[in-house]
């Protein structure tokens, strides 16, 4: 849900001064869009028709062109037609023509560029539990294309200042260049200039929410689901401070998105405003699930190897309320191990126990197993784990070390 | 027992010639020295290393503000670097992070085996270099500075899209068993 935004507009707006910072806040909404009166704005086929427009689109197609190639895209193609099908089935009279990429980003993020390829970010596919939270999140993204979002916002920022504009466009060229993982998509192809010329107000996300709602009702999705997912990443964000003994950042006069908790409250209204009585709605749990399977674990990986610890044992608590398996009780050792406090080896070894107790352990859990007993004094178990762990793992880029612990 | 006191790491990493050199500028590679061919003590001291050709000291990257650390490189640190980490004490880092930070390098022990290491540097790639993607290539014990080290061999790509970069460490834990 384009979450990349907030941060991208308070070093735009610091940078800006406070005059445009006052101008740019001036849309916000106060009263609640409701989702009856958002209908998209484009049908089918759409083409830019204004010069101005028309330039964006250039530049765009250069831009998708760099997306397309790049090397942090993951192009497996079960993952890649999933998402095609559903953004062909979220994405209004538009649904035929979004192009969407997977990139390989550990966070939670989504964004709609303006020709209508979307972006989403592989730490997204780990957050989401079910297909209508998915749908959802691309729903959302669909629905700044649709309300032509990004056009409307750039003739705003022309219209207010040329001073802010060169302001934002520094900004993104600085966190461009920095060279600097900043957790977003603007390093990639150097986009930061463009994109941070398309920052959406409060308003047009608020508009994109409930499009969103509309367009997965309509799709035959669970409304409810889009406000679970702003109820989980508020708990996520929540677990991570606390861990680090901070609060939670909480929405601004400086935000230009709603903050998480209203858009949650509006997106429960919406829910219900959305559905339609007599018609079921699904959830598409198990297909989600069976699709991402395959990636589940390099997803855990990514993120619990970023050693937030707050962060990654509330995401893996989360996904366990489907059910505990070896590959989380796995990562959940993991986290303990990287946080690596007094006890937490403890804690650690009692995860990696608990997941090769499950059918489905990794065979990472074996040699973590093994080298927590070894550790803990208990040779002869822990060779009968390596000897376990080089069985499922025969060719592991340790396995000489791993050799020369059996003896 | 007591457990190892020190450790020494040798940790280098070459990348692929077509990187784009956007934002070099921006790191302020001001302090390059030339490091000449003979006897040289990296690090805290306790190493002494003779480079093959000359190299240039340079500001660090990757391992900020730890005195135990220094970074060499040949032909700039987007293309080449070695890293010599020595003393690195336990309970320490490696590199000065906010107590704050969401994402934090693992802390170092000096009971860790060569796996845990292997995964402390894999964090440390991926929190402070922007790595998305990290692969052990090999990990096996190698003797190193007179002692039972390893070798890890390791490529990362990172969210700069610079191809895979392709890294090697020496790893090797001094132990002082009394």
């Amino acid at each position: 849900m384009c979450r990349c935004c907030p941060g991208l507009n308070r070093r735009s707006l610091l940078a800006g001064g406070a005059a445009a910072a006052a101008a740019l806040t001036t849309g916000r909404a106060e009263a609640r869009i409701l989702p009856k009166d958002m209908v998209p704005l484009i049908g089918p086929g759409f083409r830019p028709v204004d010069k101005d427009e028309q330039g964006i689109w250039q530049l765009m197609d250069r831009a998708e062109e760099e997306i397309a190639g790049s090397n942090l895209l993951i192009t497996d193609p079960r993952l890649t037609l999933y998402l095609k099908e559903i953004i062909g089935r979220v994405g209004g009279p538009a649904a035929k023509d979004f192009r969407i990429y997977l990139a390989h980003i550990p966070d939670f993020n989504a964004m709609m560029f303006p020709t209508g390829f979307a972006v989403v970010f592989s730490g997204l596919l780990l957050r989401m539990r079910n297909e209508a939270q998915l749908a959802g999140v691309i729903a959302h993204e669909s629905g700044h294309f649709l309300r032509r979002h990004q056009i409307r916002s750039w003739r705003d920022q022309r219209r207010k200042t040329d001073i802010f504009s060169i302001a934002a466009m520094a900004a993104g060229v600085g966190g461009a260049g920095a060279g600097v993982y900043l957790g977003d998509y603007v390093q990639l192809a150097q986009l930061g200039t463009l994109l941070s010329l398309f920052q959406y107000s409060r308003e047009m996300e608020a508009e994109a929410d409930a499009m969103g709602a509309r367009l997965i009702a309509e799709a035959g999705y669970e409304p409810t689901e889009m406000s679970a997912i702003w109820q989980q990443l508020i708990g996520e964000e929540t677990a991570s401070a606390r861990y680090r003994r901070k609060h939670r950042r909480r929405g601004s006069l400086f935000d230009t998105h709603p903050s998480e908790p209203a858009r949650m409250a509006d997106l429960k209204i919406d829910a219900e405003e959305v559905r339609q009585t007599g018609r079921t709605y699904e959830v598409g749990k198990e297909r989600y699930l069976a699709t991402i399977a395959g990636i589940r674990p390099t997803l855990l990986d990514d993120q619990v190897k970023l050693n937030d610890p707050g962060a990654s044992q509330y995401l893996i608590e989360t996904l366990a309320q489907d059910g505990w398996n070896g590959l989380l009780r796995y990562y959940e050792g993991e986290v303990w191990r990287l946080r690596n406090r007094r006890g937490d080896d403890v804690r650690a070894g009692q995860s990696y126990a608990a997941a090769v107790g499950y059918p489905d352990a990794p065979a990472d859990a074996w040699r973590w197993h093994g080298i927590s007993l070894m550790k803990a004094g208990r040779g002869a178990e822990a060779k009968s784990a390596f000897a376990r762990y080089l069985t499922m793992k025969p060719d592991a880029a340790d396995a000489a070390w791993v050799r020369q612990m059996i003896g | 027992m007591k457990l190892a006191r020190k450790f020494a790491l040798l940790a280098g990493l070459s990348l692929l010639p077509a990187c784009s050199t956007i934002g070099a500028g921006d790191y302020g590679y001001s302090s390059y020295a030339l490091v000449e061919v003979r006897p040289r003590a990296v690090g805290d001291g306790s190493l002494t290393v003779t480079p093959p050709r000359p190299y240039n000291r340079h500001r660090s990257i990757l391992w900020q503000d730890v005195g135990d650390v220094e970074d060499w490189t040949q032909n700039g640190p987007y293309l080449d670097g070695i890293s010599f980490v020595s003393g690195l004490k336990s309970g320490r880092y490696l590199v000065r992070q906010s107590k704050r930070a969401d994402q934090q390098v693992p802390k170092f022990r000096s009971d860790m085996t060569p796996p845990e290491i292997a995964a402390m540097l894999e964090s440390l790639y991926r929190v402070r270099g922007g790595a998305v993607e990290f692969r052990t290539l090999s990990l096996q014990p190698r003797p190193f500075l007179g002692t039972n080290g390893f070798q890890l061999d390791y490529e990362h790509l990172d969210s700069d899209e610079c191809g895979a970069r392709a890294g090697r460490s020496a790893p090797s834990s001094t132990a002082s068993f009394t």
